[in-house]
């Protein structure tokens, strides 16, 4: 087997360069040069890069208070999972939340921390973001009188609605995939999608037109018995693939092989071309995601490609049991992939131009069932970049209290800030016109604040 | 046979095969007393194999059709399990250190080569709906534990639905993946309150679901919206019930202090004495003091529920609440359209009509002795309806993906795959395939039953599975693994080593010679006759200009002719 892949991956390498000249590459991004709608201007490249925290990310336990009446409410709720004041990495930021009181991270985090604290700050904090149909209290939560989305607390439910960020639609668009519906004839290459996900299917990416890409953590996968050293091979197969098929599912599964070998061939032929980074990054599932997203970004030019969406994706959130280990190893990751990726965009002076923020299914209770936490709704997230107007926590910290004003029930805290409010900041700042922004986000004047501000005005 | 006179006529530049070579492969379809049941043709056999095992063979093509269809299921009613727990004991008895990967052999061996493959295929299907996997760290450190918990699909694929949710609830495997192991009663003090995983998991993903269902499995709406089955309050309940359950035959033994609970050991205390984790082949066991029996627990509530309004009163102990609650999930309406619609998606096809679902679900509710949740008789009724039999047409979109582990054990049943010693050590197939069995990333399992991807067939709503883990990625590593199996990985082939798994090419040889006939050959055996005319003269051309001087000229015909099927759209797509 390890004989075999060698083999083919040379075969791979050699071959790839002259397969681009000869047809995949240049003659359809010369005819999508030719025909694409809309020219940016200059060097103007913008990206998003969502990081999706699979299983709830108990957020209570990565941003958690250091004043000591709202430590005291946090610790009254969390017993035994309640990290150590002393323990907590303080911040600074440059002014005082909502409610005033002051903030630590978690300890597994003290690279993300140095970013939340420099001057120029490209880190801010969304306190207690989750979905919501309409603000709600808790007063409303427990009549009944107001809706909410619907199946709260089930993780295949909340994502697909933290994704679409409009609680009350059926289908399974994303909100990326509604950016890139608007945005992709911006690029100059028609060719390749502007969403690629390193971690595979998603609803954040899936638009109406524009279908995400898929690639590994070392780049697109070739099929090596078609290469070029085999023509009649290669032909055989391209015409068992491109027949006229009668089924759906046939053309479903030709259209992805199609578009699989169309975009190997132009990918891993740009990366072969690049100049390497210097930013090295960790040998973890995210840190290498991350990686191949800053590659990507860093073949642009050659790619052609102004405006892309990215997603990776880090499991082993859904913190049930032995928590305080499991979640510091995972928040761990997370901090020293995220730096890592911040210092990538600033060596390619990107900072500005890349702006990388969390998505998680829900928060977690702040209730403790023994050695873990069950499923929440609200929570707190991460937006990192140039662009980001950071070290500030923005929204509102809800009060930990339990059976508070903000506890639903079970320490299932109801957010005071909507995922259509966070994902519409981004969105704005990506180039959504005012106009545009209801299309795009349709619940979003339900919401008294529809920018919450963390996001450069340009 | 008419089909292929009219092959070859389109294909008369190649008519190279004469008489005598007709002999063999297709004696099935005449000289046959057919069984009034089928099937009734080698087609037909090799369709309902497709969906009943690991892949069909000519052998086992030409057995089913002589013996029918009913004396085939009824066989492997009476085949005995093939257990992986035994073959990693084995394994371990004979000094070998026994990790997941000896549980992938004993996968693929019962796949490839055992004799209970209707029971094996059964439990592969169940494995994807009671989803454990050894992604998570407990699990993946007790194989052998693992393994016991497929066993335990795999001897009760044809028994009851409500015995096998009472085995899977009381699992310690589950216990550790969904933690309802040492779930304990609420503590208002310590703000501690039951853990709700398994409570809402054994709902949406095991029996009933997030949305009511009528009886042909269609989702009942209100408003616009589809109706829930459950709430918030439901899951509490529920999560009350699945308390108190710790290891069994715990040792310790101090007269109900609290650290019996916290720290018993799975077994008798002093490593490595024999058995020292046997606990974790036995039910859990109740623990009384850690059960919340005070509290009334709000359970399903539907029309004919046995619970006044679905409320399950306070005072019961730790195993009449759970029975209560299981008997109170078992007879939700929405379990046998639930069951059936799943079965359905793993066997036969992704979009089944609702009367076909309302069919089986019929069965589920009662197999005909009035017994409801008959595993075997509802699998039986999967298989044998007439929508499971009928070839669909192709503008209908009927059948399925194949999943990628599916696509390989084809090859390997076809081709007589083996090792000179007889083990199967394909211990990653998750990283080519990107699946391997009870090893998918959550216990959502690999992919979402209802899962549609964005374009034609998102419009179109259908819903197409296997497509969530079809990525530009897998679908290349896909056709690189076949690429290894077929060009490289052959008996024979002096690059390969004793213990690699290898196709036998030696039966295949003699028809290179003949394009058309082995093109027909595949064409049975790796797509039931499915293959369209355009496909077939592609392939019998392609081969016949392939030169053809010498043994290995002739074996790159077949390995050529092997991967271009399997990795072609109309292979893809499983009719």
């Amino acid at each position: 087997m390890k004989r075999r892949d060698f083999i083919q991956r040379a075969l791979c390498a050699t071959a790839s360069s002259a397969l681009f000249t000869s047809f995949a590459g240049k003659l359809s991004l010369a005819h999508a040069a030719a025909t694409s709608g809309h020219q940016l201007l200059g060097n103007d490249y913008r990206a998003l890069v969502c990081v999706y925290l699979y299983g709830g990310n108990d957020a209570f336990n990565m941003l958690v208070p250091r004043s000591t009446a709202e430590y005291n409410q946090y610790a009254a709720a969390r017993g035994g999972l309640a990290l150590p004041s002393a323990s907590l990495l303080s911040l600074n930021p440059s002014s005082a939340p909502i409610g005033g009181a002051s903030f630590g991270l978690n300890p597994a985090m003290p690279l993300l921390r140095g970013l939340f604290n420099q001057t120029q700050s490209p880190l801010a904090i969304a306190a207690n973001v989750g979905p919501l149909l309409y603000p709600i209290s808790k007063a409303e939560y427990e009549a009944e009188s107001v809706p909410v989305p619907k199946q709260l607390y089930s993780h295949s439910d909340q994502s697909v609605t933290w994704l679409q960020t409009r609680a009350d639609a059926l289908d399974r668009r994303g909100w990326g995939g509604r950016l890139a519906d608007m945005f992709h004839t911006s690029n100059t290459n028609q060719q390749l999608s502007m969403n690629i996900s390193i971690d595979g299917e998603n609803v954040f990416q899936a638009g109406d037109e524009v279908v995400p890409y898929f690639v590994g953590e070392d780049g697109a996968e070739g099929i090596g018995a078609v290469q070029p050293w085999n023509p009649e091979r290669r032909a055989a197969f391209i015409a068992l693939r491109d027949a006229a098929h009668g089924h759906a599912l046939q053309r479903q599964y030709a259209s992805v092989m199609r578009r699989s070998m169309n975009n190997e061939v132009m990918i891993n032929d740009a990366l072969d071309g690049e100049s390497a980074l210097s930013t090295t990054f960790p040998d973890t599932r995210l840190g290498r995601q991350l990686r191949m997203i800053a590659r990507l970004i860093n073949v642009r030019s050659p790619l052609q490609m102004q405006r892309q969406i990215f997603y990776v994706g880090l499991g082993g959130f859904d913190t049930h049991d032995n928590q305080l280990a499991d979640q510091a190893e995972q928040l761990g990751e997370l901090d020293a992939a995220l730096a890592a990726f911040h210092a990538a965009t600033v060596e390619m002076s990107l900072a500005n131009a890349v702006t990388t923020f969390t998505a998680s299914e829900f928060g977690r209770t702040t209730s403790v069932n023994g050695d873990g936490t069950d499923h929440g709704w609200g929570s707190h997230h991460l937006i990192m970049g140039g662009a980001v107007n950071g070290r500030r926590i923005y929204g509102i910290p809800p009060n930990l209290t339990v059976e508070g004003p903000d506890d639903a029930g079970w320490g299932q805290i109801i957010p005071t800030t909507s995922v259509d409010q966070y994902a519409a900041t981004i969105a704005r700042w990506y180039g959504v016109p005012a106009a545009d922004m209801t299309t795009v986000f349709p619940n979003l004047g339900r919401f008294s604040t529809p920018d919450l501000g963390f996001m450069a005005t340009t | 046979m008419k089909i292929l006179f009219g092959r070859l006529a389109l294909a008369t530049t190649i008519l190279a095969f004469t008489s005598t070579a007709w002999a063999g492969d297709h004696v099935f379809d005449s000289g046959f007393d057919d069984h009034a049941e089928g099937p009734h043709s080698d087609a037909a056999a090799a369709r309902f194999l497709t969906q009943a095992t690991f892949g069909p063979s000519l052998a086992e093509i030409s057995r089913l059709r002589r013996i029918g269809y009913n004396a085939w299921l009824a066989d492997q009613a009476a085949q005995p399990a093939s257990h992986e727990r035994s073959y990693m004991e084995n394994q371990q008895a004979a000094g070998l250190d026994v990790y997941q990967n000896s549980r992938q052999e004993a996968w693929w061996l019962h796949a490839i080569t055992g004799p209970d493959q209707l029971r094996q295929r059964v439990a592969f299907a169940l494995s994807e709906l009671f989803v454990i996997s050894d992604q998570n760290g407990d699990i993946d450190g007790q194989p052998i534990a693992t393994a016991a918990y497929y066993d335990q699909l795999t001897d009760n694929a044809f028994g009851n639905y409500r015995s096998l949710l009472e085995k899977v609830t009381l699992s310690p495997v589950m216990g550790h993946y969904l933690s309802m192991f040492k779930n304990r009663k609420p503590d208002a003090e310590e703000n501690i309150r039951p853990d709700e995983n398994y409570a809402r998991e054994i709902m949406q993903l095991f029996s009933v679901g997030l949305v009511q269902l009528n009886a042909d499995g269609s989702v009942q709406m209100s408003g616009g919206q589809a109706v829930p089955t459950y709430n918030q309050d439901t899951i509490r309940g529920f999560a009350h019930v699945f308390t108190g359950w710790n290891w069994a035959n715990c040792p310790l033994d101090d007269g109900g202090q609290w650290w019996e609970w916290e720290y018993c050991p799975p077994g008798p205390v002093d490593w490595p004495n024999p058995g020292w984790n046997a606990s974790w082949f036995l039910p859990m066991q109740a623990w009384e003091s850690y059960h919340a029996s005070a509290e009334s627990k709000q359970l399903l509530n539907y029309p004919g529920v046995n619970l006044p309004a679905g409320l399950l009163a306070g005072g019961g102990t730790a195993a009449s609440d759970l029975g209560s609650a299981l008997d109170n999930i078992f007879h939700h309406p929405n379990v046998g359209p639930f069951i059936a619609s799943r079965l359905i998606k793993r066997l036969v096809t992704s979009n089944p009509s609702p009367a076909y679902v309302g069919r089986v679900a019929a069965m589920f509710a009662n197999n005909g002795l009035g017994v409801r949740g008959d595993l075997g008789a509802t699998v039986r009724a999967v298989l044998m309806d007439t929508e499971a039999r009928n070839l669909p047409s192709l503008a209908s979109n009927g059948g399925k993906l194949r999943e990628p582990l599916l696509r390989q054990s084809h090859l390997w049943r076809a081709m007589s795959a083996s090792a000179d010693d007889g083990r199967y050590r394909e211990w990653y197939s998750d990283y080519y395939l990107g699946q391997a069995a009870l090893r998918s990333p959550t216990v959502f399992n690999f992919f979402l039953p209802s899962y549609s991807p964005p374009g034609e067939l998102y419009a179109l709503g259908l819903s197409a599975p296997e497509f969530q883990i079809t990525t530009d990625t897998t679908i290349a590593s896909v056709a690189n693994l076949l690429d290894s199996k077929t060009f490289w990985a052959w008996r024979g082939n002096p690059w390969m080593d004793p213990e690699d798994v290898v196709i036998n090419l030696d039966t295949e040889l003699p028809f290179a010679n003949n394009p058309v006939r082995l093109i027909d050959r595949y064409d049975l055996l790796f797509m039931n006759r499915t293959m369209s005319d355009s496909m077939f003269n592609t392939l019998v051309n392609y081969v016949q200009a392939m030169v053809n001087n010498d043994i290995d000229d002739r074996r790159q015909r077949v390995q050529d002719a092997i991967w271009l099927i399997q990795t072609s759209p109309e292979y893809a797509i499983e009719r």
